[in-house]
Formats: C-alpha cells, sequence, structure tokens
C-alpha cells in the first residue's frame, strides 16, 4: 500500500447524495491515486465517475449541493477548507463540453484569464502564456478567436489555459467524448506528453478502451463504488470483468480471448505475430461476402437521391461540393468523415432544413421542395446528437405523442403508435417518468422513439451513440439494426469506426464536402485506401485480417474465421 | 457560422483606446437624442455609416438590414399615424407625423448602427477592461461580457432546436401569430434547458481556472491613452462646439 504522501489523490469512504436526487451516486468509494501517475477511470454511465472528479476540487459541494461523507486529500490537501478558485494553481480540471470552458475572444486572452485572475504580473504572463500554447501545440493559432478552432484545437486550449497556471494534478472528464478520431488523438498526445515528459499527474475520465491502454492504471467504478484497480494491461484484459462492469473490452486481447490463446497480447505487433500460429479457413471467409451479397438483393427502389448537390454556408464556406447520392429502401448507410466534411449538411438536405444551392434532392422520385412539412416527416426520420434540443414535454409518453398531435390523429390512432414506438425502444416502463430524470441513453432513445412514432421510411441518426456507454450502445445499436431489419432504412452519421464496421452494410467517405468513396462496408472499409484519404482510421480488424487474406468487419467475424495451424 | 460580431480587423478605430470608444458610443446616443429634425438626423445617421465605413465593418451592418428597415418602416407608421399634426397629406398621415416618425426611425437606426460599429471594433475583454478603468467593479463588467459571449451561445443553440422540431414536423410558418406562439412552446423548453446547462458548465469552469480569488486582479490588456485618443476627444469636442455654434445661430 502507497503511503499518504506518495499519493496525489487519497479518497476513503467518500459518498456523495446529489441534492434532490434519490441515491447515493458514490457509496463508500476509496482510492489512491498515486503521484506522478496516469490514472483512467471507466465504468458505466451514472457509476459516479465525474461526481469523483468534481469532488476533487471542492467543486462539490461549493457549486454543487448535496451530502458529501469521507475524506479526500487532493494533493494533501483538504478541498472542504478551500475555495474552488484556490485549487486552480494546484489541479486543473478540463470538462467534455469544450464549447461552455472558453468564453474569451482569443486564444491568447483564454489563457491569460486564469493568471489574471490569479495576480500575475503582466510581465510574467506573456512567457506562461507562450510556454503553455507552446506545449498544447496551439502556439500559431495565438491569436485566432476559439469559437473558430476545431474541437480538439478547443479542448487542447481549455488544457492549455489549466497548464498556464502550472498546477501537479490534472483531472480530464471525458474530454475526447465530443470529439472525432483526429481531436481524441490530440488530446492524448497531449495529456500523455504532460504525464511523461512534464511529471504531471493524469486523471482521465474515459470511454475509449483503445486509448486507456496508454495509462499506466485503470480504476473501474460501478454504481458509485470502485470495482477494480490495477495497472491497466492487468485490469483490461480481463476481458469477463470489463464486459460485467460495461467496458468495451480493447480489440486486440478480446479477439485473443475470443480465440482462447493466452497469455493475451496488447499491441499491433504482438498480434501480428501471434497471428503467424492461425490460418484463414476459406470457407468461412468466402461465405462473409456471399452473406453481404444476399443482404443487398432485398433493397428495394430508391427513396433519397440527390443530384450534384451544392451547398455554401453563410461564411462562402463550401459545404457540400457537387455531391450525388442515392439511397434505395432497406439499405443501412453509415456516413464517415472526419468534422466539417460535410456530413451533417449533407444529411439536413435528406429532410429539406436546408436546401441546395445547385443540384436536385428527389424524396421517392419527386423533387422535395413540393412536399409539405407534414409529408416529408413521415417519410424522413432526422434524430439529431443532442436528445435534449428536441425534447420539451413533462412525461416521455407525450413528448413521444408531439408529432402526432401536430399532424391532427385523432387519440385512438395516437395512442397504438406511442405503445408501438415506445415498445420497440424499451422504455414502456418508464412512459410517465420525467425525461430529464432519465440517463443520455435512454433520452437519445426517447428521441428515437419520437421521430419512430412518425413511421418514418427512412430513419436518419446523428452520431447516435457519442456519448454512450458500452452497454448503451449496443443497446441504441440493436434497436437501430432492429428498425433495419423490420424495413426501415437507416442513414447514420458516426466517428465510431467499429460501430460503421459492424452494423452498417454500405459506407460513404466524405471529405471537404465531397464524397470520396461509395460503397459495400467491406470493400469500402478493407480494400481501398480511401479511409486514409478521408482523414480517419481504419478499424483494427480490417487491419489486422487483411494481413490474414480477407476483411473482417468485427472481432467475431474474425475470431469464426481463424483456426490454428496444424503442425 | 460566425454569430460574433466583432471583426478582427487593425483600422484606426480598433487601435482606439476602449475608454475613447466607449466614450464616442456616448457621444453617438447624445447625437441622436439630442436632434429632432430628420435633415440633422440624416446627417447624424451619414456621421455613423461613415464611422462603420472606416471601421470596415459595413458588412456587419449590413447583416441586420432587414431589422433596420423594419424598425424605420414601423416607426413611421406607427407615429405617422399617431401624431396629430395640422396639415394632412393622406388619411390619418400629416406632415408633422411623417416627420416626427422619420425622426424617430433615425433615431433608433442610428442607435443601433453605432451600437454595431462599437462592437465590431471592440473586444468584449476590451469592454470590459474599458468599463473597469471608468470605475466599475470587476464583477459587473466580466458579467457585462459574459452576457455577450452568450449571445452567439443563444443563437446557436435555437437554431439547433429550431431544425430538430422541424424534422419532427413542427411548421412555424404561420400566418396566425397566436399559432406561432403556441407553436414556439416545443421551442422554448429546450433552449431554455440547454443554455442553463451550459451556464453551470461556464460557471463551473470559470472557477476552476481561479475567477475571483485574488483581491489584486492583474490584466493582461495594457490599456493607455495614446496620441490618437486625445486626437478624437479634441476632434470630438470641436464637432460639439460646431453644433453649438449652429444651434445659437439658427
Amino acid at each position: 500500500m502507497l503511503k499518504a504522501m506518495d499519493s496525489a489523490v487519497s479518497v476513503k469512504n467518500l459518498s456523495f447524495r446529489y441534492k434532490h436526487g434519490r441515491e447515493k451516486v458514490l457509496k463508500d468509494l476509496s482510492l489512491e491515486v498515486p503521484s506522478g501517475s496516469m490514472l483512467v477511470i471507466m465504468g458505466r454511465s451514472g457509476a459516479g465517475k465525474s461526481t469523483f472528479c468534481a469532488c476533487l476540487n471542492g467543486l462539490i459541494p461549493q457549486l454543487i449541493k448535496g451530502d458529501l461523507e469521507g475524506e479526500i486529500r487532493t494533493l494533501g490537501l483538504n478541498p472542504r477548507d478551500r475555495k474552488v478558485a484556490d485549487f486552480a494553481r494546484f489541479m486543473g480540471i478540463v470538462f467534455q463540453d469544450f464549447e461552455s470552458q472558453l468564453f474569451s475572444t482569443t486564444v491568447e486572452l483564454e489563457v491569460a484569464f486564469g493568471l489574471e485572475n490569479l495576480g500575475v504580473p503582466r510581465t510574467e504572463m506573456k512567457a506562461r502564456i507562450e510556454e503553455a500554447l507552446r506545449k498544447a501545440g496551439l502556439s500559431k493559432l495565438k491569436g485566432r478567436a476559439p469559437s473558430t478552432l476545431s474541437g480538439g484545437q478547443k479542448q487542447r486550449l481549455a488544457i492549455a489555459s489549466a497548464l498556464a497556471l502550472n498546477p501537479t494534478l490534472f483531472c480530464l472528464d471525458e474530454p475526447t467524448t465530443d470529439l472525432d478520431p483526429q481531436g481524441k488523438d490530440e488530446v492524448f498526445s497531449i495529456t500523455s506528453e504532460l504525464w511523461k515528459n512534464e511529471g504531471k499527474t493524469i486523471l482521465m475520465v474515459e470511454h475509449e478502451t483503445e486509448e486507456a491502454l496508454q495509462a499506466e492504471y485503470i480504476a473501474l467504478f460501478q454504481g458509485g463504488a470502485l470495482k477494480e484497480f490495477g495497472r491497466a494491461q492487468e485490469v483490461l484484459n480481463n476481458i469477463d470483468l470489463l464486459k460485467e462492469a460495461g467496458v468495451r473490452p480493447p480489440e486486440i486481447p478480446h479477439l485473443f480471448h475470443l480465440l482462447g490463446d493466452y497469455p493475451l497480447p496488447f499491441t499491433k505487433e504482438d498480434a501480428i505475430r501471434r497471428l503467424s500460429s492461425f490460418e484463414l479457413d476459406k470457407d468461412l471467409s468466402s461465405g462473409l461476402e456471399e452473406n453481404d451479397r444476399e443482404k443487398e438483393r432485398g433493397y428495394g427502389n430508391e427513396v433519397i437521391g440527390i443530384e450534384s448537390v451544392h451547398y455554401d454556408y453563410p461564411t462562402g464556406v463550401k459545404a457540400l461540393n457537387n455531391v450525388s447520392l442515392s439511397v434505395r429502401q432497406g439499405e443501412f448507410l453509415a456516413i464517415l468523415g472526419q468534422n466539417g466534411s460535410g456530413k451533417t449538411t449533407l444529411v439536413k438536405h435528406f429532410n429539406n432544413l436546408i436546401s441546395p444551392r445547385h443540384g436536385k434532392v428527389l424524396l421517392k422520385g419527386e423533387p422535395i421542395q413540393r412536399k409539405s412539412i407534414e409529408e416529408i416527416c413521415q417519410t424522413v426520420g432526422l434524430v439529431f446528437q443532442n436528445p435534449d434540443h428536441q425534447i420539451f414535454c413533462e412525461r416521455v409518453e407525450e413528448d413521444v405523442a408531439f408529432s402526432l398531435r401536430l399532424l391532427g390523429l385523432s387519440p385512438h390512432e395516437i395512442s397504438p403508435r406511442v405503445d408501438s414506438a415506445l415498445k420497440a425502444v424499451d422504455l414502456e416502463s418508464l412512459r410517465h417518468e420525467d425525461p430529464f430524470s432519465l440517463t443520455k441513453g435512454q433520452r437519445q432513445r426517447v428521441a428515437v422513439a419520437a421521430i419512430l412514432a412518425l413511421r418514418p421510411e427512412v430513419l436518419i441518426l446523428d452520431e447516435p451513440t457519442t456519448g454512450l456507454d458500452y452497454l448503451e450502445l449496443q443497446r441504441m445499436m440493436e434497436l437501430i439494426q432492429q428498425l433495419n431489419e423490420q424495413g426501415h432504412t437507416i442513414i447514420m452519421i458516426t466517428h465510431s469506426m467499429w460501430v460503421a464496421a459492424e452494423y452498417a452494410r454500405r459506407v460513404v467517405l466524405m471529405k471537404e464536402g465531397r464524397i470520396i468513396a461509395d460503397g459495400k462496408t467491406r470493400e469500402v472499409l478493407g480494400t481501398s485506401g480511401k479511409v486514409k484519404e478521408a482523414g480517419i482510421k481504419p478499424p483494427l480488424m480490417v487491419a489486422l485480417s487483411n494481413r490474414m487474406g480477407f476483411t473482417a468487419l468485427s472481432i467475431e467475424e474474425m475470431a469464426r474465421c481463424l483456426k490454428r495451424k496444424s503442425i | 457560422m460566425n454569430v460574433f460580431l466583432y471583426q478582427d480587423k487593425d483600422t484606426f478605430f480598433h487601435r482606439l483606446d476602449p475608454r475613447t470608444k466607449i466614450f464616442i458610443l456616448l457621444f453617438s446616443f447624445f447625437l441622436t437624442i439630442f436632434f429632432k429634425h430628420p435633415l440633422f438626423l440624416t446627417g447624424v445617421a451619414l456621421f455613423m455609416l461613415i464611422h462603420g465605413y472606416l471601421s470596415q465593418c459595413i458588412a456587419n451592418i449590413l447583416r441586420v438590414k432587414f431589422p433596420i428597415l423594419l424598425i424605420a418602416l414601423f416607426s413611421i407608421i406607427t407615429w405617422g399615424l399617431s401624431v396629430k399634426g395640422t396639415t394632412p397629406i393622406w388619411g390619418r398621415f400629416s406632415e408633422e407625423s411623417l416627420r416626427y416618425g422619420l425622426a424617430v426611425a433615425l433615431k433608433l437606426d442610428s442607435m443601433i448602427i453605432a451600437g454595431i460599429v462599437f462592437l465590431s471594433t471592440t473586444r468584449n475583454e476590451e469592454i470590459s477592461s474599458g468599463v473597469i478603468r471608468l470605475g466599475i467593479p470587476y464583477k459587473v463588467s466580466f458579467s457585462l461580457s459574459l452576457a455577450l459571449r452568450m449571445i452567439p451561445t443563444l443563437i446557436e443553440t435555437a437554431t439547433t432546436v429550431i431544425e430538430a422540431q422541424r424534422s419532427r414536423g413542427l411548421d412555424l410558418r404561420s400566418k396566425n401569430i397566436f399559432t406561432r406562439m403556441k407553436r414556439s412552446i416545443p421551442l422554448l423548453a429546450p433552449i431554455f434547458l440547454t443554455t442553463i446547462r451550459t451556464t453551470n458548465q461556464l460557471a463551473m469552469a470559470l472557477e476552476a481556472r481561479g475567477f475571483g480569488l485574488s483581491k489584486e486582479r492583474t490584466s493582461y490588456q495594457e490599456i493607455r491613452f495614446k496620441g490618437r485618443d486625445y486626437g478624437v476627444f479634441v476632434i470630438l469636442l470641436i464637432v460639439a462646439l460646431l453644433i453649438g455654434f449652429i444651434l445659437l445661430r439658427g
């Protein structure tokens, strides 16, 4: 056991209940974070990860009220004795929502804000700002307005702003959840630099298991208590434990777990070496493509067709540049690309939220402009990324019925539709609840139900899995898959490569307002070099299976098609 | 989409001390209140437009051209109808009532343009450090600049919420104003709740960066009157004297 002095954070029997909360969010939690280490906290939504972070610098109970019990020492200090503002010198905190933690008009002034608060003299300030910006790789963007930065840059700026105050401990609460893969990489490379080169203690809440492999320690939270604490590799190769705690196991150890080949490797290099004792079962792998073709035969007529569409933002930036696409009834399509590549702008054409500057949008063969809002919303349903932008009723069932009332349907037409929509998303038991008391995953399903009640043929989902934990994510994707099997056409925007690989049957890659690849998932992700051109990482399983002479889209497919070489 | 008004340019007016810019704004307001005749007020409005042109922010003024025109029309019609005049022109409109309506229109629009030019040339932080130097407490001035900071966020949230509800079949284009008001309820709740959440987040981020910690807060921006600031004051003084002179003569 570590001595108290060696712990950056030491928490004993910590319990917390939010004011007006029914249950304790933290229950008797004890945890020691060794100084100079990098610890990643993982676990389901509602496991108490963010609550724990907010206790460390006094945000709980000073800004967020509730009953707090137990002992907390952050860098040897008791957060109960000090103001939150006073903690800024010792502990930097970075939140998930990067929009609302930046408020200045230039990058430089954003970093200056904390230094001004501490009363640092102007002459010293300049040097500290420059140093922080250099370490965050933002020196060149000094004069830019934070609102014009990319998501990854914004989050780096939030880190730089904390870094300028020279704290020894950094607490990052889901810093990469809302970022695209490139932004995630940017944030991880800076945090690991702060840990390795600057000797900072890093505490990070994270859903992405692959990135958590870089950490030194992992703490698994479950139901407000610590379920497991240990060296990252030890925790992450316990596949069953991870599944139980609602965390997605890392792909490589998971694959070898399925292959029954122990001890489990972690790195890609190890995996490649170990795969040399396996060979491909050709009968099974050719079956995969046969299966793909089989599904394609079931597609119906074109439901959405766009022809040479151009769209410019009011600022003059080209958002879509000569885009054509045809989607047939029954397809399951994923649109992939970096942030700003035009994905959301494209799908907003599909239900006439925006009209193209040039080109045609056809809904079931007819120009979409000729159709009324009522007609469009019963053919194409668009579920927005953030469910909180559309939920407004006090009860779940009322929110689901809202669109139907707008259409002027009678109560006896409305209630069966609401019932079946709630059943589809498995929320029947919560129909009388206030939507705002539900978890993010449940609210996301309310939003889907509200659209489903309209019985649209096409369902468009903009990043439906962002911010969900692994179990919620699986549930959401199973729901979407079921809807597809029942005949709904699915168009999904996502940043999660493995989600696209595992569920979608067709993939469209976008880059700078153009479609650069469009085809079967296995072909686009597996054989074309377009994935890299689009600036996104190919799924790990695709890269590994390509070395074995085929394309597997999921860990299960990969494990199924491999067999041990007979000696 | 950039919804901020501030234009990052390097004009004479951008380089002025924020206190001078605040003074120019107040002086502009004074001019619009002081004059009554549409002819003089047209002069004042032109003065504002020249100020806008020299500060390279005509594009920002054009962004609000519809509200500006609407306000003008609205005041000409309402005042034209309601003020009693002695020289009738058409129906209830008289020469006096139209002149009054036109004057009010020019006053309001000039004030809007002056405000836009001010916000286009002055950063939030400058406004806030400017008013601090004029003796306003830091927390008050910071709240002011935060409020300005929240406007674009609010507009963005509102845009997304409108799109989300339109996707659910909510048609806001109704001729009946009461129907439209009723239909905007599904918009207000999400906008309101999202904004509260953002504000809470912001409050936590501020505290976590030491907000309100030290009594001797320092400032990264240097604020100092320079030659050009004194120049502006001299010019404004001459303008004021000229106006006084004209008024005494006529």
